[in-house]
């Protein structure tokens, strides 16, 4: 594929101007494994909030889709406990919406939106999505706990309150935080509609 | 402390190591990209067209100007024994990329090489008709020095076990009765790569056979164990075909051994002899296994009628015995070559309805002089051959598949259509699979697996019930070849089992020993993927307007690899007026029909603007 040369400028693109609220960068040297984060926007309330996303470009990027997934636990209607993220764009046609026009730039720009823009009607996770269509406060009231818990760097959230999650781990990027993520959410029922392949 | 040291330095190395390789790539994909630019028109799209381009960056310039000079000398089928391997060394993933692109391209040539066996797969399409054409060919290379425990001489079941790895669920369950006897009985056998070609077509028979009465399975190992234990061809023939399958393999191996016509001749002639009983045979039980369940009883006399033969071929088996224990040691081994054919030809509607009364009609005759044997059969409009040749040492198989198709490209399947092609293919693989088993296995013999019990979960669910009708005819023509139709003819219930043992032999394959191994999986896991729209076909591709990228164009770049056109570039304008380089957008359209900018169908406005 184009792979390496074209990873090569994106590279170049996502380090000299990158979205807002995005950074991603070459993890352990690798072309293909990248690692980036995303802000939580304002009004969200993954707000504060840091999240790390795992990229991996499989061999026949551009024309597939990038491999991405949530490092960082994050309560979303589209995102389950694995990380993984139910968005049109992260699949191939006929089902998904991957084209090689699109970049890792613009996808994680689209996961941010996600963030910002739950879809309930195509969820990955039924529960968090029925309380996000129905109960839209406890969705928040939850979301705002699991960012402040898991997303939420110690050093530099001086003005957060502290409930009982502020035992932050900082970003979990270690695997202990994904133990520990895939334990808590032992209780969830994973539904999934969204199939990733 | 050193050791740390040295770990460091390692870790250093190899992440310099790396880098160095991305950069070798990352100039051989430019390499690329300037060899691309510079080609004409007409060379690109011979490239494209036998699919010499490759993968940007993996392939050197030098190998693809090799190449492109290659396939202006001659045909590429030529081209694919030099090029094995070369191309891209091949697993499970390379050949399933193929596969997944050979089914919206048009003529694609592919091969590669795992171990001592390499294999070239050959598409051809023809758009207008929606003939498709589709062949395989494994070529085993016994000089590559694969350790076979045959050489070893190691008669031991264990050491053939060392060889089974990845099949280790037949060994974990194989030790059944007959397997211990069996193992030993064949410890000699001459190579597996011989009894393998054989076993394409054999194997299935037996597993059939065996699925449907593993009463009637043990008693054949215990009789066959009593009538020559040391004897490995009395495993093997079953039916007539599979009488075929084993004189094929006494006749190689004696004319190998000792050169004599004589043998040679006579064992062909008793070939032809057991073909007719065969098709009398054939007959029979087509009649009379539209009850299912009767299957049993009647293949059990099937059975007893052809193990005369067997017996009738013991004593050159048993030479064959002792000219395999020394063949390792044989100068000029030969690799055999195993060619799948597979075509799917458009019939016209009488044709299909004439030979679909007609149902059932076979025949078979075997040539002596070029040592080549072919049966064909014809049920149902669907018409198998499968062919035996052996020249100049190397033995050819090949079995043909035609079934009446309308369009099995581009437009989609109908659904039943769709669900014998993928019966068929799946057998065809599933052989394959089979067949890889036994280059591995081979002197486990025959009844070496056991039906698997995880095949369940591997079959896929719609196979079994939707295919009844069509099924029934794709199943039998391949069955018919080795196992005279009577298989075909039963209903469900045997059918059913031997589906799983196909299945079964799909979950062998799950461990990946050959690149061919996971085509039968391919198959099986794609089938719920046969709605999706395919890719354009390289007419519909070339269809579309190209230009050379001049001084003045506003859109600078392409938006699938990034980087900016240069002057001189190719590009290709699609319907929706969003351009890129030919060589980008040309393999995305060969999965995808639509713009990557703006989604936009590319055929579909493509037509509305010819008709504009």
């Amino acid at each position: 594929m184009q792979k390496i040369s074209r990873l090569k400028r994106e590279l170049h693109l996502l380090s000299t101007e990158p979205p807002p609220g995005i950074t991603c960068w070459q993890h352990d040297n690798r072309m293909d494994d990248l690692r980036a984060q995303i802000l939580g926007s304002a009004d969200t309330p993954y707000e504060k909030g840091i999240f790390s996303l795992e990229v991996i470009l499989p061999e026949r990027y551009p024309f597939e889709p990038p491999k991405i997934r949530f490092l960082t636990p994050i309560y979303h209607p589209n995102i389950d406990s694995a990380g993984r993220i139910c968005l049109d764009i992260l699949k191939l046609p006929p089902k998904g919406a991957w084209r090689p026009s699109l970049n890792i730039s613009t996808v994680l720009t689209s996961i941010q939106l996600l963030m910002a823009e739950p879809n309930p009607d195509d969820p990955l996770m039924a529960d968090i999505s029925l309380e996000f269509k129905y109960n839209k406060q406890t969705f928040l009231k939850n979301a705002r706990k699991w960012t402040e818990k898991h997303a939420v760097q110690k050093d530099e959230n001086s003005g957060t309150p502290s409930t009982e999650g502020s035992l932050a781990e900082g970003i979990s990027t270690d695997p202990t935080a994904m133990q520990k993520r895939k334990q808590g959410d032992g209780s969830r029922k994973m539904k999934r509609p969204c199939f990733r392949p | 402390m050193e050791s740390a040291d040295s770990n460091d330095k390692g870790n250093a190395d190899q992440s310099e190591a790396q880098r160095q390789s991305q950069l070798d790539r990352l100039d051989r994909e430019e390499a690329f990209y300037q060899f691309v630019n510079n080609l004409n028109e007409e060379d690109y799209r011979l490239m494209r067209d036998n699919n010499l381009l490759g993968t940007p960056g993996e392939i050197t310039e030098e190998e693809l100007l090799r190449r492109l000079q290659r396939i202006k000398e001659g045909p590429p089928q030529q081209n694919g024994d030099e090029n094995r391997g070369a191309e891209d060394p091949s697993n499970g993933d390379a050949i399933i990329d193929w596969l997944n692109s050979v089914r919206q391209t048009g003529n694609t040539t592919r091969s590669g090489q795992r171990g001592n066996q390499s294999w070239r797969a050959v598409s051809r399409t023809n758009p207008n008709s929606g003939d498709f054409r589709f062949s395989l060919e494994i070529n085993v290379n016994r000089s590559n020095a694969n350790p076979n425990p045959e050489h070893e001489n190691e008669p031991s079941p264990e050491a053939s076990n060392a060889e089974d790895i990845e099949n280790s669920q037949s060994d974990t369950e194989a030790p059944g009765s007959d397997l211990p006897s069996t193992r030993q009985s064949r410890p000699e056998m001459p190579t597996s790569e011989e009894l393998v070609a054989e076993e394409v077509s054999s194997f299935r028979g037996q597993r059939r056979a065996r699925s449907r009465s593993p009463e009637q399975r043990r008693t054949r190992a215990r009789t066959d164990r009593s009538r020559s234990p040391l004897n490995p061809v009395t495993e093997t023939p079953r039916r007539a075909h599979h009488n075929i399958s084993s004189q094929t393999f006494d006749n190689s191996v004696v004319g190998e051994a000792e050169g004599s016509s004589r043998t040679r001749q006579h064992v062909t002639q008793s070939q032809t002899l057991h073909n007719e009983a065969e098709g009398s045979s054939r007959t029979r039980q087509h009649v009379t296994l539209r009850q299912q369940m009767t299957g049993t009883e009647i293949s059990t006399p099937t059975t007893i009628q052809f193990s005369a033969p067997e017996a009738r071929n013991s004593p050159p088996a048993t030479t064959l015995e002792t000219t395999g224990s020394s063949e390792p040691a044989a100068p000029g081994q030969r690799p055999p070559t195993i060619v799948l054919d597979l075509q799917v030809r458009r019939v016209r509607p009488g044709e299909y309805r004439q030979r679909d009364s007609i149902a059932n009609r076979t025949r078979s005759r075997s040539q002596t002089p070029n040592n080549t044997v072919t049966y064909e059969s014809e049920r149902g409009g669907l018409r198998r051959t499968f062919s035996r040749s052996e020249q100049a040492g190397v033995r050819t198989y090949v079995s043909t598949i035609r079934i009446p198709i309308r369009r099995i490209l581009n437009t989609g399947f109908s659904e039943t259509t769709s669900v014998a092609i993928q019966t068929m293919l799946r057998q065809i693989m599933t052989g394959f699979g089979e067949l890889n088993y036994f280059l591995y296995d081979s002197d486990t013999g025959g009844p070496g697996p056991v039906p698997n019990p995880t095949v369940e979960a591997v079959e896929p669910p719609n196979g079994g019930s939707s295919s009844s009708s069509i099924g029934e005819g794709t199943e039998a023509s391949p069955g018919e070849v080795y196992e005279g139709g009577n298989v075909g003819g039963s209903a469900s219930g045997p059918r059913r089992e031997s589906r799983n043992n196909r299945g079964g032999s799909v979950t062998f394959e799950e461990s990946g020993s050959l690149p061919f191994l996971s085509l039968a999986q391919f198959f099986l896991l794609n089938e719920d993927d046969d709605d999706q729209p395919r890719g354009l076909t390289k007419e519909q591709i070339d269809n579309l307007s190209t230009r050379l990228f001049g001084e003045n164009d506003a859109l600078k770049t392409c938006s699938v690899c990034i980087t900016e056109y240069t002057e001189g570039n190719k590009l290709r304008k699609l319907p929706c007026s969003h351009e890129y380089h030919v060589h980008c957008i040309d393999r995305w359209l060969s999965e995808n029909s639509t713009c990557p900018i703006c989604r936009r169908a590319v055929l579909a406005s493509a037509n509305r603007e010819s008709v504009v």
